[in-house]
């Protein structure tokens, strides 16, 4: 009992400098916003502002009509479809890299990470008025060299949808696949060769060997990722609606809605009642798909 | 030896089709940023029309002088590489221990916080600055670097005890148990055994944080006045390619200097990313 | 047998230990800030975000003040988001900012703004502009010394387009672009679907986006038949209409006309263009002329250091109204002199771009200063947006847009 109790002071003692951290800088944001959420804190009571209840969650309800229902569908297949791709394509990725004894993975992965290297709205920026923009965008150019007629991508929701969705793909792989190929360094060799004198496959061993190995290790960073594509803002924000660069396309997720519908109001009490409401809705869903998991 | 030598033809045309796809597949990734090495080299300055190629038909290096005598490009590397830095050193030091003890020991409200810190992931941070502005201000760590080094190490503890503590997990009890037979101590242990094998983990988390403060230009610009006191993020946000300072090739030419550092360093370690495990670190 | 490999990340492991107790100390002593001392010189910090030759002539007429008072210019990306945040704190605001007119309603409503006219006499003001006046004024108080303004001009490539087929109405501008759009050129380029492009031709019909009471305008019947006319005018321009694609379009030579800032002037010089500038056009169904917003800049004092600073913060405003000021910031800038007395200055007086922008600004409408404008901005360019590329009905997008605008107004508060 006593070496139990040790243990856990021990433990605390320990990783106590890395949680305190993480209780400033993160958890008391989210606990200040949720005590401003209560409160009337906008323009017209800036220093001087009060309790007011349930007011802000009240008119909270307005924000979430059916344009923030849809939204909240959009940014279910947004992150499904982005997780799915990137799982996928980083796995094969990384797999190919680690085959064994090919020369040049080191190039290959290092030119692989370029796009991670570079700040993500430069990218962005880039993306779209380098690639997608229909007067002088390079795609446009070598459609226009193949006889067709330029294309305006960002407009239409579906095309929208998708340069969206290639463009995160682009900004998030090299993370993806350097913890893929990270966690395939970790798995122990000697587990394919006897795999290998059974006759077993490439996609044998994915499936029986590599990902059961892996999955343990990739666990934390894949659902912080599913986290932060949930909340995407920027990707989605900066290449449909960025304020003077529109471009007609309706693609929003619950973030971008709620930033045109509450956050520019600069009235603080609602905007974080908004957030509040959005954080409680993103944890039913990890609770929700956390012990459907459990079921299987 | 006849089955061996087809079998080495096999792999070494398995290997061809390998670096023809990935070749492919680079081109494809890299395009975009190729397109701004392109425009920032070109001396024509022309961004229209159907008659862009890859390779500019007069080259200048104009842009990138332009670069460095136009901004002070080597101060904000200067600070970038101080905050870089710090929050390497500070993130490390509390999140190494922390996600030690999270894999190997079990005690009273582990799986509790396990599972909140996932959560925590999903609260949108748009407010985050303010309550963060309110809770530093009266410290006076705004327009400060530390408070800027706390809030990077602060965003990335998160990341870094789950990502070090899923590759301690990897890593079999036995090997440590059987080196404590060996008379190993505890700090010992963790310092000689654990950390060579848990090598690839931390580099990749240590690459995880390097490049969110090198990029990261929103706190940078809030929390900090004076061109002087940016990063080289910061300082590029500053003169992006607005409406009224807009030169593009410029601002081109200054995205691939900033990134470039952050590619040297990944080519750099990767030579580090093996793990101890199958380098030989282990050997029964 | 293991055969352990004794690692470097021990010693590493002690100094990163090292490091983070270094830290913790640092910690303890930054938080005891020490106070600025009453005696001796007073430091004013103004922040801003201009190009620095502007900062550099403001910088140049401040230093007279030296050695009582120095004053310190630090430029600040998203100052507007930063004064929200320490706009009350003593340790982290400045003493004042220099940035254009639209804010003020915000900021006096927050309370972080002292009035000008705490410490400049009316005769002083008096020297101004009534439309800058107009512009630095938030219910009854004079909230900034304007110093330049600027507004959107009519420019054009005279390569292409010669003096004398300068339109001087809008007809005759849709005229000359159905005869030059066409082979990758266009007659007439402008950021057709950002809201500050825009509004010039809803005031030209009388329309609003925000009216002088607060309401929104969007539903109104002059903005309809602004955003109706507008719309065939839109036809003949690329469909996307940000700063990027218009701006290089008239940079590269391929568009013969803009509407465009004064910032756009040195680019466009640069890239070798023979540029002439002209007034708007008139909208000959109204007699009225496009008439863009204008921006006023200039210098505003925050409360924090109106109590503490009162006589330092009079004198650095009574050097910059000088017109000797007014007149070196409106030429670095490339902008308007908000003194009328500026334009007796013959060097200002002969500025071609200088005088096209004062004509322009007689019929500017002031950017509105009302923190109402700020959830405008996003309607108005969605409605644009909807009407213009889109192809939405435009009584129906005007009347969501609308409905959307009273009911974000009312969530202000």
């Amino acid at each position: 009992m006593k070496k139990k109790s040790k243990n856990t002071l021990w433990a605390y003692l320990c990783s106590s400098p890395s949680l305190i951290l993480i209780l400033l800088i993160i958890i008391f944001p989210i606990l200040y916003t949720a005590y401003i959420s209560f409160t009337n804190m906008n323009v017209y009571h800036w220093f001087d502002f009060e309790f007011v209840g349930l007011k802000n969650y009240r008119d909270a309800l307005f924000v979430f009509d059916s344009g923030f229902l849809s939204a909240l569908l959009r940014t279910v297949l947004w992150t499904v479809v982005s997780m799915i791709l990137q799982l996928v394509i980083a796995f094969v990725l990384a797999s190919l890299l680690n085959i064994q004894n090919f020369r040049g993975r080191r190039i290959y992965k290092t030119l692989l990470m370029i796009p991670w290297a570079m700040p993500g709205y430069v990218s962005i920026l880039l993306w779209k008025t380098g690639m997608f923009n229909s007067q002088f965008g390079l795609l446009n150019q070598w459609l226009e060299k193949l006889g067709m007629n330029p294309i305006r991508f960002l407009a239409g929701d579906v095309s929208a949808f998708i340069c969206c969705s290639v463009v995160n793909l682009w900004l998030a792989l090299p993370f993806m696949i350097m913890i893929m190929d990270g966690a395939l360094q970790a798995v122990d060799r000697s587990c394919y060769e006897s795999a290998v004198l059974d006759g077993a496959g490439w996609f044998q061993r994915a499936v029986y060997i590599t990902i059961p190995a892996i999955r343990q290790i990739i666990a934390p960073s894949v659902l912080i990722t599913v986290f932060t594509t949930f909340k995407q803002f920027d990707v989605v924000y900066l290449l449909t609606c960025q304020s003077g660069a529109r471009t007609g396309a309706n693609i929003h997720t619950i973030l971008t809605y709620a930033y045109e519908n509450a956050f520019i109001t600069n009235n603080y009490g609602y905007s974080s009642a908004i957030s509040i409401l959005i954080f409680v809705i993103l944890i039913g869903f990890s609770l929700l798909t956390g012990r459907r998991k459990k079921e299987r | 030896m006849k089955l061996k030598t087809s079998k080495k033809i096999r792999r070494g045309a398995g290997h061809v089709c390998l670096h023809v796809f990935f070749t492919g597949l680079c081109f494809l990734t890299l395009i975009p940023v190729l397109y701004a090495v392109s425009v920032s080299l070109n001396a024509e300055n022309s961004l229209l029309g159907s008659n862009f190629r890859f390779i500019p038909e007069s080259f200048t290096i104009k842009n990138y002088l332009a670069v460095f005598t136009d901004y002070p490009v080597m101060l904000w590397f200067k600070n970038s590489m101080i905050l870089a830095a710090a929050t390497l050193a500070l993130s490390l030091t509390v999140g190494v221990p922390a996600a030690y003890v999270f894999s190997r020991r079990r005690f009273a409200g582990r799986n509790a916080i396990l599972k909140a810190l996932i959560l925590l992931y999903s609260f949108p941070s748009v407010l985050s600055m303010f309550a963060i502005y309110k809770l530093l201000g009266p410290m006076g760590l705004v327009d400060n670097r530390l408070g800027l080094i706390l809030i990077y190490a602060g965003t990335m503890a998160v990341f870094a005890l789950l990502n070090m503590k899923g590759y301690f997990d990897s890593i079999p009890q036995e090997i440590e148990e059987a080196a404590s037979i060996d008379g190993a101590g505890s700090l010992q242990l963790v310092s000689r055994v654990v950390m060579p094998l848990a090598r690839p983990s931390i580099l990749v988390t240590a690459v995880m944080i390097l490049i969110y403060v090198w990029n990261e230009y929103l706190f940078a610009t809030t929390f900090m006045t004076g061109a002087e006191n940016y990063t080289l993020a910061a300082g590029l946000y500053s003169l992006q390619a607005t409406e009224i300072s807009g030169s593009w090739p410029v601002f081109a030419a200054a995205s691939l200097v900033i990134s470039f550092p952050i590619l040297l360093v990944f080519f750099a370690i990767q030579r580090y990313m093996t793990s101890g495990l199958t380098a030989g670190g282990v050997k029964g | 047998m293991f055969r352990i490999h004794f690692g470097r990340l021990s010693k590493r492991f002690a100094a990163g230990f090292l490091c983070l107790t270094m830290m913790v100390f640092l910690l303890a002593g930054c938080s005891r800030q020490e106070q600025e001392a009453d005696e001796g010189p007073v430091t004013i910090t103004i922040w801003h975000d201009k190009e620095e030759e502007v900062a550099a002539v403001l910088q140049d007429a401040l230093n007279q003040l030296a050695p009582d008072i120095i004053v310190k210019l630090e430029r600040k990306d998203g100052l507007t988001d930063s004064l929200k945040m320490v706009g009350n704190d003593p340790n982290a605001a400045p003493d004042m900012y220099f940035f254009a007119h639209d804010k003020i309603g915000v900021y006096a409503e927050m309370g972080i703004l002292a009035p000008i006219t705490e410490f400049l006499e009316q005769d002083v003001l008096d020297g101004c502009i009534p439309m800058t006046l107009e512009a630095a004024s938030y219910k009854g108080e004079v909230y900034q010394l304007p110093l330049y303004f600027e507004t959107l001009l009519f420019m054009y490539n005279r390569r292409y387009m010669k003096d004398e087929e300068v339109p001087s109405t809008t007809e005759e501008l849709y005229t000359y672009m159905q005869e030059n759009t066409r082979g990758g050129h266009y007659g007439f380029v402008e950021q057709h679907s950002t809201a500050y492009y825009a509004a010039g031709w809803l005031h030209a019909f009388d329309g609003y986006i925000l009216k002088e009471d607060g309401e929104p305008g969007l539903g109104d019947e002059a903005v309809l038949r602004a955003l109706e006319y507008h719309k065939k005018f839109v036809e003949l321009m690329p469909v996307e209409g940000e700063y990027a694609t218009v701006n290089t379009l008239f940079r590269e030579g391929k568009a013969h006309s803009t509407i465009g800032g004064p910032w756009l002037v040195a680019a466009v010089r640069e890239a070798g263009i023979d540029l002439g500038i002209a007034s708007m056009p008139v909208v000959e169904e109204t007699g009225k002329p496009i008439s863009p917003y204008s921006g006023v800049q200039g210098v505003h004092v925050l409360r924090v250091a109106a109590e503490k600073k009162h006589d330092a913060v009079k004198k650095v405003l009574e050097a910059l109204a000088d017109d000797s000021v007014g007149t070196s910031m409106a030429r670095a800038s490339g902008c308007a002199p908000a003194r009328i007395s500026c334009y007796d200055d013959p060097q200002v007086a002969e500025d071609d771009m200088v005088m096209a922008m004062y004509e322009t600004a007689q019929n500017a409408e002031p950017m509105p200063n009302m923190p109402e404008m700020d959830v405008m901005w996003t309607v108005a360019e969605k409605l644009l947006v909807d009407v213009n590329m889109s192809g939405k009905d435009v009584r129906s997008s005007a009347e969501d847009a609308q409905e959307q605008a009273l009911k974000l107004i009312q969530q202000m508060r």
